[in-house]
């Protein structure tokens, strides 16, 4: 009996009790297709194309005249600022008294392929901050971008800083050289050219392959054991499912846009270098003069804080704030800990440089 | 490498049978068949030896998608041997009871997990993706091309057609985007006259 195998009871437990909820999985939570990620109201203000301008309805007086535009990025889609109620980065702001509008770049097809840096810059981001300074009888509005909707924002205030009271850059990506995460080097080694002409826009499944060498390990097995471990926890399902919907919900972005975007930021690092034109006029940082707040998180794989930051030190703004969180780039705007440090932050920014 | 080049030279060989006979057997068919130009079948003839030099050439590109697909596997199984011989080092290190469970796991997904960023953002995977996706694109433009064949038997657009289209639309979007806006400007500084 020397040879016997030991094995702790308790493992064989939690083998059998993982086994089980495995099994009970699909008559506790809904699948994935069952959940609405809609959450605040909003009415669409304005639309072009594809794209939407959504204004949030507020449950609160609205307390600064100045409103807020928020650029979302090009990959996945608006939902994640406003993925729970607890958790909702638009909720947050809102209730702060900001009136908050939000850009949703709708799915572009086939013939959408050769939209630009200069049809989302001067084309749609412009058009709609001319329809909320029209609506809200402003001559400029606060304008936030989230990662590569924070390269788009920083582009615009750059080419329009006559129309942006305050920028708020989070986890912009501006230098594509100094970028230390996998995207960057996978960017890095691209025949965009060929892959533009041939297959004309970038597949959400290309997208998909990008982020999951990632953090491969993490991402692709430890987070789904924890879901079937913590199956009886309705909150963290929730939350794991929502998430998980939004992570896996990401439209094609435009072949000529991706081109531009690949070859100015991260092969030849164009925007840093105030070296980029879009719509044959030259962006320089230097231009934004405006406030800017830049948020950058430490644990950010997809953007790394070393990319985000020489925005800091290029604009030429003298009232310029840098904040470097202690969290992902996710739990940067959707997280307990953004609700509790980031956004309390911002407002706080935000309110000292805004028309009551 | 001796290898390698007899395969070349046969590859070259057989496209160049297939383009002798395919242009051979149209010159001496054309004239009679011209009667059927109104159908898809004398067309489809004229393009044939296309489609027979796509298939030899995408016969080419696939040799090198499969030689970067499994240099990828190779990078990739080569690290996973790596990363799980040092976990089974560190394991046996570990109590293999339930209190333990979590730092086993903990031990296994970093040391996975950081081998495998390294693989993923070192110099050699990434010049070896980019082939890879490179030999994928090559292979996408050969099937477009057949597929450019049989669709213009059928009197159907190509994907060069509708690129066209999509081009002109843009164009036009734009420049229509800009009238209106123009138009806005003149009739707002009109008002305030």
């Amino acid at each position: 009996m020397e040879n016997e195998l030991k094995i702790d009871p308790k493992l064989v437990a939690e083998f059998f009790k993982f086994n089980k909820n495995m099994i009970e999985a699909p008559k506790m939570v809904p699948a994935p297709d069952e959940i609405n990620l809609e959450m605040t109201p909003y009415d669409v203000a304005y639309s072009e194309d594809k794209i939407r301008l959504l204004h949030f309805n507020s449950p609160t007086q609205k307390q600064y005249q100045t409103p807020l535009v928020i650029v979302y990025a090009l990959v996945n889609r608006y939902h994640i600022l406003d993925i729970q109620p607890h958790k909702s980065w638009v909720r947050n702001l809102l209730n702060q008294g900001y009136d908050v509008y939000m850009i949703d770049w709708g799915t572009p097809s086939n013939i959408d392929k050769y939209l630009g840096f200069d049809d989302y810059v001067n084309g749609y981001i412009d058009n709609c901050v001319d329809f909320v300074c029209n609506e809200a009888s402003v001559n400029k509005v606060s304008m936030q971008g989230y990662c590569t909707g924070g390269t788009l924002a920083t582009v615009y205030a750059a080419l329009h800083p006559n129309k942006i009271k305050n920028l708020i850059a989070t986890a912009p990506v501006i230098d594509g050289k100094r970028d230390t995460t996998v995207v960057g080097n996978l960017a890095k080694h691209m025949d965009v050219d060929n892959m533009v002409e041939t297959i004309g826009n970038m597949p959400p499944e290309f997208m998909y392959y990008v982020f999951s060498v990632l953090k491969p390990f993490e991402q692709g097995i430890e987070k789904y054991i924890n879901f079937f471990r913590n199956i009886d926890d309705k909150n963290y399902v929730d939350s794991f499912l929502r998430v998980e919907k939004w992570l896996n919900d990401t439209p094609p972005v435009p072949g000529e846009l991706f081109r531009q975007w690949i070859k100015g930021i991260y092969q030849d690092n164009l925007l840093i270098q105030n070296k980029m034109y879009v719509g044959g006029k030259l962006v320089s940082l230097k231009n934004i003069t405006m406030p800017i707040f830049t948020q950058v998180a430490v644990g950010d794989h997809l953007v790394s804080p070393e990319c985000s930051m020489p925005l800091h030190y290029a604009v030429g703004s003298e009232d310029k704030t840098l904040r470097i969180y202690p969290t992902g780039h996710v739990g940067m705007i959707a997280s307990s800990f953004s609700q509790k440090n980031v956004l309390p932050e911002l407002g706080e920014w935000l309110k000292e440089r805004s028309n009551k | 490498m001796v290898a390698q080049s007899d395969y070349k030279k046969s590859v070259e060989y057989y496209k160049h049978l297939s383009l002798f006979w395919t242009d051979i057997v149209y010159l001496m068919a054309s004239k009679p068949s011209a009667l059927t130009s109104a159908g898809p079948m004398r067309k489809f003839a004229m393009q044939a030896k296309k489609l027979s030099t796509e298939m030899i050439e995408a016969n080419e590109d696939l040799t090198e998608f499969n030689t970067r697909l499994a240099e990828y596997y190779k990078q990739l199984s080569d690290t996973w041997i790596e990363a799980q011989k040092r976990v089974n080092k560190k394991i046996p290190e570990i109590p293999q009871d339930m209190e333990h469970l979590e730092a086993s796991k903990r031990v296994w997904i970093d040391m996975f997990e950081n081998d495998f960023t390294q693989l993923f953002d070192s110099e050699k995977f990434g010049e070896n993706f980019g082939k890879l996706i490179s030999s994928e694109l090559e292979l996408s433009k050969h099937w477009n091309k057949m597929l450019s064949v049989l669709l213009e038997t059928a009197n159907i657009p190509t994907r060069n057609d509708m690129d066209e289209i999509y081009k002109e639309l843009h164009s036009l979007r734009k420049r229509i985007s800009k009238l209106e806006k123009n138009g806005h400007q003149t009739k707002v500084k009109n008002n305030g006259k």
